[in-house]
């Protein structure tokens, strides 16, 4: 199939030429500013707001200060709240001994691989405008995504595959914006995955007999050239050539990422997975490391939809099946990683919308809480084992070592071998960026 | 006790001079107890003698005042009488001067009133600012009369002058001073030597980088390099309160005492260093730099307006002449003229004329989005061969008399003016009405509507004298601006302006006003002033609420009746809202009621029952009258305060309601009461305002070719792309204004150019000397747009549906109940043209999204053509392409007894013209191999997915 347009025999060498001529290939792969510690992200997004007191941040004083003391709390607001104590107890992980709650008892094996941030903070106490700022650095307007810039950044190394997926089955909050490429070329946009039998839109062949596409394929092929032959000189025409050239090869190579079934039984069940399932998070993290090995730059895994999810107003027991979804699976994705090398060079980052409220929302739940949060990342040139930041003894205000949204995206960017400030977008008579005027990159995060 | 100390180690100059200091009178706590504050007696304001107040009563001893001051003056302050006029008035007041002194706060939004003293106006349009801010105003000179002695104030109606103590001084000396400090005047010598052993130093190393006259980017607004700058403060106010280190804001910061505002940013001071501040902060901060630092950082960054309207967009708009050309016989009409002379100019040839078929393809698509009919095609190619120029001429008048135009080239507007059918807002309410200025836009390209009107009647539609109906529709321009997150109470309204002013200054000047929300534009003369001078007509407007998460109604939407019916309408809607309130509540009683009681629940359900019924009843009972998602004037017109930094909870000064100043900056005429929206239409349109044309005049020019001659269409100013051919430029806007402001004439000069019949063809000396064809010395070729394909899919399948769209399908209103959570997300499919496809602000369409269709969420003045392997797999696998590509293969099949006819049918349907015969034979051959194992009706249909896939039919040369 490939012969089908490289060594057309209408106009031998006149695509390649015409592409190479150009120079602009908009998905080539980039040198970033400096030598990048990682090459590729996975992102993982838990939405509707994890409790950090209940999950990472380890608050002791919050166990003991239960219905006594009154601190922020409920609902939207910030209003005094009785206290809430953590519903989970807190065990030392790995070597390093970060603290864990029996939440993730997975994930608190690798902490030795795993860097906490305990200081998160955002602007916005909404869970849209909260989901919107995390992906996009914008917390009202929308703006890029985080996995535009870096494929706009970077380019791919695999032209068969998009440069950007998310593996999104519902959808988080903020919709399509959440991965949308907004000002930046179309290339750059997130292609959606939703799983299932049919896990991307229209990468299915249609025609059904065989060899049938080949050659209207190929007829195409043969018009198209024809069509360039007069028209010299236009890159586009020879461009679009190329691009069905793309889809075709995408309709196996995408089909093949999603042949989970070439994984061993051992691989299977790092991630908690069934022979034969094709849906669930255990699925997702498969399928986001096969997109890995493959090339696609950025890969985020949605965790819960904008209907149900960890925003735990009434009970917070209702975390502990949120946390059972998804912590085999993401310690199963670390672990086979590692076993294949990849996760020095992969950065993979957890996190949420915001925290919640060390006060009680109802009679069991807990508020949302920009104020603090926490997010962890592994792999990609963090610093294992360590614990940056903390908040105040109730979990209510960062203590030390804040790292704002925007810090956050300056350190990803920076792991990918980017000046923040410097990768911008000309757009609207103004030159854009990710963390806006804002970011500064958080050095103690980095091995 | 500190402070008397250092009363007697630093006399104040002033005061120690004055030999008969004024006298205290009264001192009179306006809605308080007696109190004792800086040592003289106050008393309590209700039963104080000869003295009358007005005005409502008012305490909120909570509110954290900024400066802190001393217990009892806080407590004095805190309770305050207030009004829209508040008098305060003593009588058996001694004659001779006298001089007043008044304690004014504010206990949470910025409010502005005047204060006169006996019915002389002391202070004018006075800001009370933030939460907790307060003045001691005054000493203000004063003579009773009669013994009396009246201190009024007035705010605007529904304003409030807050009030809190006054004091009545008898004589015209000095006033003692009063503990909330003053800056020493004039240093003596040992506070000189303080300051420059102690102050000096550290202000020079840690704070000149950012805050001087010296710096490279002044920050905060804040110099420190001069008293001036000390006394002045930044952007958040006084840097020092004299006498008060821990209300002073420079103290706060170098005591990193919050973490945004710690200073300086990276390291600490030591302890000793911070103590001489507060020490010379506590002196009251003698100082003696006198070269005022503040003006010169101003005059630095001041515009110089004449030198401002120098800017090319700005200049003034005049015909040029047209530029001489070698060949004379190739222009077809003036506008040619500019084109070949920078043709000639690079050492080029113009392109051949391109053939017929080529032509009507073109223009056809370009008016209407459509192809042309094969009937069509053949009948202008045979006319084109008699007369080309009036064949050429007859097609355009025959283009653009069809109502498909209009849907053609509204798009085009909608796409700059950021249509959509849903609020924007987290949950992304729908907007059932908004179809209607769709449909209004559409049907003002088709009567070809003068554009002044145009930009005219969605500004200000509904102030026009005796408004009609559709002219309401148009302000749905202004009420489409998007809306932001789930709240009610605390609705941010100045994003949504910022919204509209975005638009309005790219839509009409290509300006990007929004800019200057929070500081001066940084390459354009356009000042923070002039934004809120301009937001002030948008807030004095009342803009539909479209409903959100926790206020779902829609409400404030514009009754369709005639103007003298308007209060009739709102009557009835205010009356439809009522007895809707009471026929829930009574379904919620009931409700409550079978919880509570179990005995006769079954009446009480049969009661429920009919309850609900009567409330959906009443609920679904259509209006007589249809309703606009349009603008109306607001509830509270009026200027508004600058929002510093673009916070609207740091209101700086007021600014009346005025056009750019770089335009002439016009002011909204004091007698005026409306909102300035008519005033505002007139300004942009005013005819010696250059920008509307020129914006408009590229605007056509680059949808007919592809770009702009200004690459930038939404941008004219520094930021922006100068034109490859200003001249042209200039003689397409005058002339776009001085012939009345068709846009069809625009179409008629553009499209009988020389330039509009070239091909797309480009010889190797173009190839080589202007790669990306600036000169135009062929026609661009271009990728259709995403409507275009869609739109040609659907009526080649025969299944396009060419009747009035209408409104969306939308759910009914009374089942709303959209969240963050659940927000509103549809995607209705229908046969109507694209662009009548529903629109959500913060969904992409999915098949808009694939092949670069609109941003709906800001503006867009120009579609990308982007080539990206999702949209081949869309040709290879959608559904869409499959169906009406089948549709199509059983027409064609039809049409014609043999694969022969049926081949050039299909050429002539895709790319308006016949094959040749090579063409002809391969697709017979494929037929034939493709038919090998498929029976005929597929193997066509085989080969109409093929030719949709073709670049000839998604490229138009």
């Amino acid at each position: 199939m490939r012969s089908l347009v490289g060594a057309s025999t209408l106009m031998p060498g006149l695509l390649s030429q015409l592409l190479a001529e150009d120079g602009n290939d908009p998905l080539a792969p980039k040198q970033p500013h400096f030598t990048a510690k990682a090459s590729r992200v996975i992102f993982i997004f838990s939405n509707g707001g994890v409790s950090h007191m209940d999950t990472f941040d380890h608050k002791p004083e919050l166990f003991k200060a239960d219905g006594k003391m009154t601190g922020v709390g409920g609902g939207l607001s910030n209003q005094q709240r009785v206290l809430l104590k953590p519903g989970w107890q807190f065990r030392p992980g790995g070597q390093c001994g970060t603290l864990v709650s029996d939440l993730f008892p997975h994930l608190r094996e690798l902490m030795d691989d795993i860097c906490v941030i305990r200081s998160m903070k955002g602007d916005d106490n909404e869970h849209y405008n909260a989901t919107l700022g995390l992906h996009t650095g914008s917390f009202f307007f929308s703006r890029p995504s985080i996995g535009s810039w870096i494929s706009y950044g970077l380019g791919t190394t695999n032209s068969n595959l998009p440069s950007f997926v998310a593996l999104a089955p519902q959808m988080p909050y903020a919709g399509t914006q959440i991965f949308n490429n907004d000002f930046l070329p179309a290339y750059h946009q997130g292609v959606r995955v939703i799983g299932g039998k049919q896990p991307v839109a229209n990468l299915d062949r249609r025609t059904q007999q065989k060899g049938l596409q080949e050659m209207e394929l190929e007829f195409a092929d043969l018009l198209n050239n024809r069509h360039l032959r007069s028209r010299a000189g236009d890159s586009n025409l020879a461009a679009r050539i190329r691009s069905f050239e793309t889809a075709f090869h995408m309709q196996t190579e995408a089909r093949d990422i999603f042949a989970i079934d070439q994984e061993s039984d051992a691989t299977l069940s790092l991630y908690g997975l069934k022979r034969g399932q094709t849906e669930g998070f255990g699925w997702q993290c498969l399928v986001a490391r096969r997109m890995a090995e493959r090339g696609v730059r950025f890969i985020e895994l949605v965790d819960g939809s904008s209907s149900d999810n960890w925003d735990q107003h009434a009970d917070m027991a209702e975390h502990a099946k949120h946390a059972k979804n998804i912590d085999q699976p993401v310690a199963g994705l670390l672990r086979d990683l590692n076993q294949r090398g990849m996760l020095q060079d992969t950065l993979v980052v957890w996190t949420t919308e915001f925290g919640r409220t060390p006060g009680v929302d109802g009679t069991k739940g807990r508020g949302h809480h920009s104020a603090c949060f926490s997010s962890w990342m592994a792999g990609g040139g963090v610093k294992g084992g360590h614990v940056h930041g903390s908040t105040d003894e109730i979990g209510a205000t960062v203590a030390e070592g804040k790292v704002h949204v925007h810090d956050f995206h300056a350190t990803i960017l920076h792991l990918l071998g980017f000046d923040h400030e410097k990768l911008t977008y000309r757009h609207g008579g103004r030159d854009f960026r990710l963390t806006d005027v804002f970011g500064n990159v958080v050095g103690e995060l980095i091995a | 006790m500190r402070w008397s100390a250092f009363l007697l180690l630093f006399a104040w100059p002033g005061v120690a001079a004055s030999a008969t200091e004024a006298r205290l009178h009264r001192a009179v706590n306006l809605n308080g107890p007696p109190l004792t504050i800086d040592g003289r007696a106050w008393e309590a304001g209700n039963d104080a003698k000869d003295v009358k107040t007005t005005g409502k009563t008012f305490e909120n001893q909570k509110v954290r005042l900024k400066p802190p001051t001393d217990a009892a003056r806080t407590q004095m302050i805190r309770s305050s009488v207030w009004g829209d006029k508040v008098d305060i008035e003593f009588s058996h007041v001694p004659d001779g001067p006298c001089q007043v002194v008044l304690y004014v706060w504010e206990d949470n939004h910025n409010e502005r009133f005047s204060l006169l003293v006996n019915g002389v106006t002391t202070l004018a349009d006075f800001e009370s600012g933030t939460e907790g801010m307060w003045k001691r105003l005054g000493p203000w000179p004063a003579q009773s009369v009669n013994g009396r002695l009246v201190v009024t104030a007035r705010a605007a109606s529904h304003g409030a002058a807050n009030l809190s103590g006054v004091e009545l001084w008898a004589g015209d000396g000095p006033l003692p001073e009063s503990h909330t400090g003053a800056f020493v005047e004039t240093p003596g010598p040992e506070q000189t030597a303080f300051f420059e052993n102690k102050i000096r130093p550290v202000l020079a190393e840690h704070c000149y980088e950012c805050h001087s006259a010296t710096a490279k980017k002044v920050k905060g607004g804040l110099v420190l390099d001069s008293r001036r700058g000390v006394m002045k403060g930044g952007d958040t106010g006084p840097a020092i309160t004299p006498g008060d280190p821990d209300a002073s804001l420079l103290i706060q910061a170098v005591r990193h005492l919050h973490e945004d505002t710690a200073m300086p940013p990276k390291k600490k001071l030591p302890p000793h260093v911070i103590a001489a501040l507060e020490a010379w902060v506590r002196m009251g901060a003698p100082d003696p730099r006198l070269t005022d630092t503040v003006a010169v950082v101003q005059a630095k960054s001041a515009i110089d307006w004449s030198k401002a309207r120098e800017w090319w967009s700005f200049r003034p708009l005049v015909s040029p002449a047209l530029p001489p050309v070698q060949d004379k016989s190739w222009p077809a009409n003036e506008l040619d003229h500019f084109i070949l002379a920078k043709i000639e100019a690079a050492g080029l040839k113009p392109a051949p004329e391109a053939d017929a078929h080529a032509f009507i393809r073109r223009a056809t698509y370009d008016l209407t989005g459509l192809p042309p009919t094969p009937q069509e095609v053949e009948a202008f190619a045979a006319a084109y061969i008699q007369h080309p120029e009036s064949s050429i001429e007859n097609l355009v008048e025959r283009l653009l008399d069809s109502p498909r135009y209009g849907e053609r080239w509204g798009r085009h507007w909608l796409d700059v003016v950021r249509y959509a059918d849903t609020a924007g807002d987290n949950s992304d309410y729908p907007i059932p009405q908004m179809h209607r200025y769709r449909d209004w836009v559409i049907d003002a390209f088709n009567r070809d509507l003068p554009y002044d009107q145009f930009v005219r009647q969605q500004l200000a539609g509904d102030l026009l004298p005796d408004a009609k109906p559709d002219q309401v529709i148009a302000t749905g321009y202004i009420a489409n601006a998007r809306r932001f997150g789930s709240r009610v109470d605390d609705y941010p309204q100045h994003l949504t302006i910022e919204d509209t002013l975005d638009n309005v200054g790219r839509a009409f000047l290509g300006l990007t006003i929004n800019c200057t929300r929070c500081h001066d534009h940084k390459f354009d003369p356009i000042t923070t002033q002039d934004y809120y001078a301009l937001y002030g007509i948008f807030s004095s407007t009342r803009y539909p609420w479209p409903g959100i998460e926790l206020d779902k109604k829609q409400r404030d939407l514009v009754p369709l009746v005639p103007r003298h019916q308007l209060d009739t309408a709102a009557k009835m809607m205010k009356d439809r809202e009522i007895e809707s309130s009471r026929l829930n509540k009574e379904v919620k009683r009931l409700e409550t009621a079978i919880k509570e009681k179990k005995d006769d629940k079954n009446r009480l359900e049969a009661e429920l029952a009919q309850a609900k019924a009567a409330a959906k009843q009443h609920a679904q009972k259509p209006l007589t009258f249809e309703l606009a998602y349009a603008v109306a004037e607001g509830r509270k017109i009026g200027d508004v305060a600058v929002q510093q930094k673009g916070d609207p909870a740091k209101p700086g000064p007021v600014v009346r309601r005025h056009f750019l100043t770089v335009f002439g900056g016009q002011e909204l005429p004091a007698n005026d009461s409306s909102s300035g929206r008519l005033q505002l239409a007139a300004w942009i349109m005013a005819r010696d305002n250059p920008l509307p044309p020129r914006v408009m005049a590229n605007r056509l020019w680059l949808n007919h070719f592809g770009k702009g001659i200004v690459p930038t269409p939404n941008d004219f100013g520094k930021q922006g792309k100068p034109a490859t051919h200003p001249e042209l430029l200039d003689y397409l806007a005058a002339k776009f204004r001085d012939s009345g402001w068709s846009i069809k004439g625009m179409h008629r000069l553009i499209m009988l150019s020389r330039t509009y019949r070239m091909s797309t063809l480009r010889d190797e000396a173009a190839l080589e000397a202007d790669p990306a064809n600036e000169w135009l010395s062929s026609f661009p070729r271009r990728r259709l747009d995403a409507e275009s394909m869609r739109d040609t899919l659907l009526m080649l399948g025969g299944s396009l549906d060419l009747s009035p769209a209408g409104p969306h399908p939308f759910p009914p209103q009374n089942d709303w109940g959209f969240t963050q959570h659940k927000p509103f997300k549809a995607v209705y499919e229908t046969n109507h043209r694209s662009v009548y496809l529903m629109t959500q602000r913060i969904q992409r369409h999915p098949y808009l999204a694939i092949f670069d269709g609109a941003d709906p969420s800001t503006s867009t003045p120009a579609r990308l053509s982007s080539t990206t392997p999702l949209q081949a797999l869309y040709w290879l696998n959608d559904p869409l392409v499959h169906d009406q590509s089948r549709k199509l293969a059983e027409r064609i099949v039809k049409s014609g007894s043999d694969d022969r006819t049926r081949i050039r049918q299909a050429y002539e349907l895709l790319f308006a013209r016949p094959p040749d015969a090579e063409e002809a034979a391969v697709a017979a051959r494929f037929l034939v191999k493709a038919g090998g194992s498929l029976p005929q009706d597929e193997a066509w249909h085989s080969l109409v997915r093929v030719l949709f896939r073709l670049n000839e039919f998604v490229y138009l040369d």
